[in-house]
């Protein structure tokens, strides 16, 4: 996410307030900090697992309603209870672990390919077709994202297909800003000329020397991007647009189970637990990839110029 | 001065262009969806086929999509926004019995967000050994953890359900209180960021060695030089705030424009949600274009 860009900035030493606070107020040993440092990786790993493997593995149907058991607490028979229909919570969470994921890298590779893919493309062509995309950028970009995600949805009809392409038309203009940012950077760099006097073209310099060069900054953008995208999905599915009504989808669950909250919270609680320890694990992995991948802080240009 | 004016000109220009463009997006959107009110009244009102294609001449359906837009397009510049078919009311009248909730909604939301971080900012700069940069940090990864309508569940369960405090339809304070903290974990973590960068300054040394206190140097010779950034969050919390209330109005049963644009959209109510889509793009638009003009007639590194 970019509110968590870090300047890496060198404390100044000169500074006489010493406003630099890279030490914290508490100081945790090596140890503990190396391990609390990991939660999110395990975190993010247990959440992949269960997406391949879970459905098969629980072998619990999400869909099977056990009508005398309904909204259930905890039990041996259900670990986490049932829901106003008496489907199991736990079923239906680790289905809804693999929509999440399904809709978000979806929507992540959509908006990749619409908005850098193309981005690219209307950049390398330059003159009316440039002028023409960016105009269209701009338009989307003004749209408030709830509501574009909101038309989207309802114009391409339900089911995760729609929902995935509606989240990359979304996300979409943050990656053509930066293939637009990146790609004229590149293009005033030695490399390039180099490849122009071989004579090499223009689509040629694009795919061959400038993409790889760049793929940094779109990797972390997409890292960005991809919490974004599954919290968007799931308020798409919290107020009813999205997947269908049946799809165990973590927000479709969270409404649903949010009418019978004051008799059975687990069946609320479970949802939103899962949908928020995945959502700031996959934060923190991206905000850490880009420390990695970018010390010079250079992927945030233009990503909101 | 002349040129700020021209800048404000183009500026206003620009927005303009693109409220016409998002307009005719909207409308192309709107109409690509299969099925219209007709069928859908049609359905619950058991309508004969005749009924229906009468209907559908009443309300300018039977014409071609281009002629439809614009004559919309003419209706509008002329301040006419048309009828709703679902309530069978002047979509301005929804629109103005809608807006006060969620302009309320918003006004509070963004008060308490934007001095809760300049707050915890501004005082985590002036005490940076106490836990109040972690505190930056919790705000932070708190609004990326919790979207705002997971926090608002989890605070109807504990303040109304549980503690019993205050009521939940039509609650004010707890929708306000939600998003309030979620633009503050937009704000203070990139505010805190600047501060301690300007921090480093040397006219920061000079207030030192001239015996100002750290909180007088903080409030008076650091915090200023960031209002170019607090300007540019607050456009970016703002255009998010646009729409953004809309799980809130849901949740808490507030009859905002967020819940009037979800109630539209469910119901193919064209006239209503193309109102309504263009109002909250015009205000995206709008922000963006006075937050841009206010930057850059205070910062003189971006006056051209």
């Amino acid at each position: 996410m970019d509110r968590t860009a870090a300047k890496a900035r060198p404390a100044d030493e000169a500074s006489p307030l010493r406003y630099d606070n890279a030490q914290g107020p508490v100081s945790i040993p090596g140890l503990a900090r190396r391990l609390i440092a990991s939660i999110p990786y395990v975190i993010v790993a247990v959440a992949v697992f269960v997406a391949i493997a879970g459905p098969t593995l629980s072998g619990v149907d999400p869909f099977e309603q056990d009508l005398l058991n309904r909204n259930q607490g905890p039990s041996d028979t259900y670990l986490l209870g049932t829901d106003h229909l008496g489907r199991d919570v736990l079923a239906r969470l680790i289905v809804g672990t693999r929509l999440s994921l399904e809709a978000g890298l979806g929507g992540v590779l959509v908006a990749l390919l619409l908005g850098g893919l193309l981005g690219f493309a209307a950049s390398a062509a330059g003159g009316p077709a440039e002028t023409v995309f960016y105009a269209f950028v701009d338009l989307i970009r003004a749209m408030p994202g709830v509501l574009l995600a909101l038309l989207l949805v309802v114009a391409l009809g339900a089911g995760l297909g729609p929902v995935t392409i509606a989240l990359g038309v979304t996300f979409a203009p943050i990656f053509a800003h930066v293939a637009r940012a990146t790609y004229h950077r590149e293009l005033a760099m030695d490399y390039v000329t180099a490849a122009e006097s071989f004579g090499a073209g223009r689509w040629r310099i694009l795919f061959t020397h400038i993409l790889p060069n760049v793929s940094g900054a779109f990797v972390t953008q997409a890292t960005i991007v991809l919490p974004r995208c599954i919290v968007t999905e799931s308020v798409l599915s919290f107020l009813g647009l999205g997947v269908e009504p049946d799809t165990p989808t973590w927000g479709r669950m969270i409404a649903q189970a949010a009418q019978y909250i004051e008799r059975n919270p687990v069946a609320v609680l479970a949802p939103v637990i899962a949908l928020s320890l995945l959502t700031i694990s996959l934060a923190l992995l991206g905000d850490r990839l880009r420390l990695r991948l970018d010390p010079r802080r250079l992927v945030d240009e233009g990503a909101r110029p | 001065m002349t040129s700020r004016f021209l800048m404000i000109a183009a500026s206003a220009l620009r927005a303009l262009l693109l409220v016409l463009g998002i307009t005719v997006l909207i409308f192309v959107l709107v109409r690509v969806v299969p099925g219209d009110v007709v069928d859908l009244l049609g359905i619950e009102g058991g309508l004969t086929e005749e009924a229906k294609q009468q209907m559908r001449q009443e309300l300018g359906l039977d014409r071609s999509q281009a002629e439809q837009l614009l004559i919309w397009l003419g209706r509008v510049a002329q301040g006419e926004l048309g009828l709703s078919i679902r309530f069978q009311r002047p979509v301005a009248d929804l629109i103005v019995r809608a807006l006060p909730t969620t302009l309320t909604l918003a006004f509070w939301s963004f008060v308490i967000g934007l001095t809760l971080a300049i707050g915890v900012a501004v005082a985590a700069v002036i005490w940076p050994r106490s836990p109040l940069p972690a505190l930056v940090n919790a705000i932070n990864v708190w609004s990326i953890a919790m979207p705002t309508f997971c926090a608002g569940i989890l605070a109807i369960l504990v303040f109304v359900l549980w503690l019993d405090w205050m009521p939940l339809l039509g609650n004010m304070v707890l929708p306000c209180v939600i998003i309030g903290i979620d633009v503050a974990g937009q704000i203070v973590k990139p505010l805190h960021e600047d501060l301690k960068e300007t921090a480093t300054a040397q006219f920061v040394r000079t207030a030192h060695a001239k015996g100002l206190g750290r909180a007088a140097i903080v409030w008076r010779h650091i915090l200023p030089n960031s209002l170019s950034v607090v300007i540019a969050l607050s456009g970016l919390v703002l255009t998010g705030l646009v729409g953004g209330t809309i799980t809130m109005e849901v949740l808490f049963g507030l009859p905002g424009i967020g819940k009037l644009a979800l109630d539209s959209v469910l119901g193919r109510d064209y006239p209503t949600i193309q109102a309504v889509a263009v109002l909250l793009a015009a205000s995206v638009v709008a922000i963006n274009a006075v937050t841009g003009i206010v930057a850059r007639l205070l910062d003189p590194k971006l006056r051209t």
